[in-house]
């Protein structure tokens, strides 16, 4: 999707604003969200790359300026009107109309500490060969789609090389749509010359973990 | 069940927009109020998630996992070969850590770690991700501008130091190891582990000894 989240590259935004104090919440309510993102029971058609879609899709205002936790609000809030889990207008009020969503229960306090220690992976077994091996130049695709995916428009039509091979990796652009698929994931390296404009003569890098199917010969 | 429709959620976007409460603060409280009424989630359970990321899972693990590095080659190596195995030794594996790859910063080469796309973070090895990680001038900049990202941070390197900038683009997140400072010699691993700083995993800081005029 060509939105405003892929924001590699773009200009504009002026400095960092450099915060060097080591603190885990600013706010309570951005820890708040965060144990809720944590423990609330969850629809299984909720893939975590439909979750990184359904915040591509926040207006692009919204998206901009609403702070990163409010954003996380807004996700849960638009999951739940799209699953049929809640309505606008008890989530504007914050009380139930009374219906009761058929989820899997929520996590117990008591198993929250286990629960952190597990840990997701996304590689998965394919029956075929990677097409490309480290030290190949590729090149990347230059059209991406309305959907969501993982090719930076910075990084499409550009020309690098095979870095590392990953194996199969569950593919966030069909994963997003709830299909299930995997293929060859690799890290590319990118002259940061080959990227941008002003970089001619720099011999800095920029690396990308990045699925089979958004690279050609 | 989702979905899956683009403009379907992009409408509903629009309306929430219109209708939620105006605060941040609010707009949460009554998302978590209509979670607890329907039965989707456990105050007690939330209380517990934010205590664990506010006292025992921060910027602490990752250092101690660099200062082990720095005081056994044996552990550096398979950090480098498997990082998500390696830090398993210290029980830190955990949320957005199953893919974890460590960078090696040395006198030719920095690493910098940022994720364009979204804000993408090793979050069960470092806590919670700064303000500056999330906010749009870096997501934007680090990969365009990785000097002047720096300079910003206070860090300046010499022309002939390459820069390598990762955009976490897939699930593999990223991990500094920092160079060990000068003047750190004779320091124990613990002590070693205070020197490392949440900025110097992610690679906008370099470790330095306190008092160390050498240190750049």
């Amino acid at each position: 999707m060509d939105g405003v989240h892929d924001l590699g590259g773009r200009e504009g935004f002026g400095p960092i604003e450099v915060d060097e104090f080591e603190r885990n919440f600013n706010t309570d309510w951005e820890a708040r969200m965060w144990g809720v993102n944590g423990a609330m029971a969850q629809d299984r058609s909720w893939t975590l790359d439909w979750w990184r879609h359904v915040r591509e899709l926040i207006a692009p205002n919204d998206y901009l300026t609403r702070p990163y936790f409010d954003q996380w609000m807004q996700i849960y809030a638009a999951l739940m009107v799209d699953s049929g889990i809640a309505t606008v207008k008890e989530l504007a009020r914050g009380r139930s109309d009374g219906s009761r969503p058929d989820l899997d229960p929520p996590l117990k306090a008591e198993d929250v500490l286990e629960a952190t220690r597990k840990t997701a992976r996304f590689d998965r077994p394919v029956d075929r060969a990677p097409a490309f091996e480290v030290g190949d130049r590729v090149v990347t695709r230059s059209h991406g789609h309305s959907g969501h995916t993982r090719l930076p428009r910075y990084a499409m039509g550009r020309p690098g090389v095979i870095q590392a091979s990953h194996g199969a990796h569950v593919f966030p652009d069909l994963k997003a749509r709830g299909k299930k698929h995997a293929e060859p994931l690799y890290s590319v390296a990118f002259q940061a010359a080959d990227l941008w404009p002003e970089a001619a003569g720099r011999r800095d890098r920029v690396f990308l973990d990045l699925w089979e199917s958004y690279l050609e010969r | 069940m989702a979905s899956y429709d683009s403009d379907k959620v992009a409408q509903i976007h629009r309306e929430l927009a219109s209708h939620l409460p105006s605060d941040p603060a609010l707009r949460v409280k009554a998302l978590e109020s209509l979670l607890v009424e329907k039965g989707m989630v456990d105050p007690a359970a939330v209380d517990a998630l934010v205590e664990l990321y506010s006292e025992e899972i921060g910027p602490k693990r990752g250092a101690k996992v660099v200062a082990r590095a720095w005081v056994d080659p044996a552990f550096k190596a398979r950090l480098l070969e498997d990082a998500s195995a390696a830090i398993d030794d210290f029980g830190y594996l955990g949320h957005a850590t199953g893919h974890l790859k460590a960078v090696e910063n040395t006198d030719q080469v920095h690493n910098l770690v940022v994720c364009t796309l979204c804000s993408c973070y090793p979050f069960a090895l470092l806590g919670m991700s700064p303000a500056w990680y999330k906010a749009n001038a870096y997501r934007a900049r680090a990969v365009r501008d990785p000097r002047g990202v720096l300079a910003e941070f206070g860090v300046s390197l010499d022309d002939e130091v390459e820069i390598r900038v990762w955009d976490s683009t897939a699930e593999l997140r990223y991990l500094v190891l920092p160079e060990r400072p000068a003047g750190s010699e004779g320091l124990e691993e613990e002590a070693l582990a205070a020197l490392v700083t949440r900025n110097t995993m992610i690679g906008t800081a370099v470790c330095r000894v306190p008092g160390d005029a050498g240190a750049s």
